[in-house]
């Protein structure tokens, strides 16, 4: 974003606003105020989340520092930058945001496209990082801002925005400028909280991309989703790889198990309990587990069968 | 990206092969994602992906180290989305002026058309 071309731009702004303001409530904000739900309080300030006022293009590794260290990680914008600030962009990209937060053993857990939902979350005392494009769709100017409390009856959002540590807006604008962003936003959670508005898959999804970076926080989460959801099975065989990862093999072993008596048709739990048995030299266990995934077999059969070769070389 | 840009993704793609293999790499365990996402990976494939994302952050000016760390933080999906589209996809950035003109004229629009009362100076255009 070059600062020069700012008034041109607000002109656009304004010209937009204009052009919006004119007509009635965006869609989401009607929707808000038919249905007045009642999981809604009317209004919410989050008063203790932290303020870092933006350097020059850092809005990024700003929002980033206040949700992250509101869930508890001792950081700052400037050791964020390197993390996902693109010099060659002078901005960050959405899924490098989510990738710094998971790098700091936080989960990056992306909302549904839904206002209700930030506002819910919020609600429930946590911030919500967001994208908004404050001018128009041809002549984008990104930002990213902190979501930190709203007021449903005089229709308003409040935000940690730029150099400002509490930006009013109107929830009408927040949901034009938020759509124009694609209606992205995203909690960075500790591994031990469920979000308010948490379904079943994108939480699952969010801990596997945790695993890849904090297998220890994601071993955590897992135990978060199971505890809500007990029959996810990517959850349960997750938990046995987290341990595994952190070479806990017996807490590998014994959460492989559970995966086989929940899921005895779950093939990869076989193989995985296989292997893990095998490196605790269990190898009768470990041959008849192999054995089952072998049996079972799909997609990743040649994987078992080498397991189970494996297997029967050292028996 | 400019044509310069792209050559030298290109060259670094080349140049870089063979760093790092996926963390996931336990031989005869079947990792999460696969599970989860219940695909067949192509590892060759993704491998690449990982490469030539690293090259275009390097490209775009991070460090080589801080490259090869943000890729790996990346899920495959993640990457998949970010290849050969780093100097497209949204980057939030706008600075500090721009941002507080911005809701400067914001608040003064929704003022004057009574959304809001926070100047002083303003009246609202209907009642």
């Amino acid at each position: 974003m070059f600062p020069h071309a700012a008034p041109a731009r607000a002109g656009v702004v304004l010209g937009a606003m204009l052009m919006g303001l004119a007509g009635c409530a965006p869609p989401q904000l009607a929707e808000l105020r038919d249905a007045s739900s009642a999981a809604l309080p009317a209004r919410v300030e989050l008063d203790r989340v932290p303020f870092f006022p933006q350097e020059e293009f850092q809005c990024g590794p700003a929002a980033l520092a206040t949700a992250l260290v509101h869930a508890g990680v001792a950081t700052t914008p400037e050791a964020l930058a390197p993390q996902v600030y693109l010099p060659g962009r002078e901005g960050s990209l959405q899924a490098e945001m989510l990738a710094a937060a998971r790098r700091h053993g936080r989960l990056a857990y992306r909302l549904a496209p839904r206002l209700e939902d930030v506002l819910l979350e919020v609600a429930d005392g946590a911030p919500v990082i967001v994208l908004q494009n404050l001018a128009l769709g041809f002549a984008p100017l990104w930002h990213y801002a902190v979501v930190v409390g709203y007021d449903q009856p005089r229709e308003e959002i409040i935000l940690r925005s730029g150099t400002t540590r509490r930006a009013v807006m109107t929830l009408a604008t927040f949901e034009r400028t938020w759509a124009r962003g694609g209606h992205w936003a995203m909690l960075a959670l500790g591994p031990e909280r469920l979000p308010a508005t948490a379904n079943e898959d994108r939480y699952v999804a969010a801990v596997v991309a945790l695993e890849r970076v904090a297998p220890a926080a994601a071993r955590r989460a897992y135990t978060t989703a199971l505890e809500r959801w007990p029959g996810n099975l990517s959850a349960r065989i997750g938990q046995g790889n987290a341990a595994y990862l952190l070479r806990d093999l017996q807490g590998a072993e014994a959460a492989y198990r559970q995966a086989t008596r929940l899921h005895p048709q779950a093939a990869d739990a076989w193989n995985n309990l296989a292997q893990t048995l095998l490196e605790l030299r269990q190898l009768d266990e470990a041959l008849a587990a192999a054995q089952r995934a072998v049996i079972i077999g799909g997609p990743r059969l040649s994987q078992y069968q080498s397991t189970h070769r494996a297997i029967a070389e050292a028996h | 990206m400019n044509a310069f840009n792209r050559s030298v993704a290109r060259a670094l793609v080349v140049c870089t092969l063979g760093w790092g293999l996926p963390p996931q790499s336990f031989a005869g365990i079947v990792s999460t994602a696969e599970v989860h996402a219940s695909v067949m990976r192509d590892q060759v494939k993704g491998f690449l992906a990982r490469a030539e994302v690293r090259a275009e952050l390097e490209a775009l000016g991070v460090e080589p180290g801080a490259a090869s760390a943000r890729v790996d933080a990346l899920t495959e999906d993640e990457v998949a989305q970010l290849t050969g589209r780093l100097d497209q996809l949204p980057a939030g950035s706008s600075d500090v002026l721009t941002v507080a003109l911005i809701v400067f004229l914001v608040l003064l629009f929704t003022d004057i058309m009574g959304y809001t009362k926070i100047f002083p100076f303003t009246r609202p255009a209907q009642k």
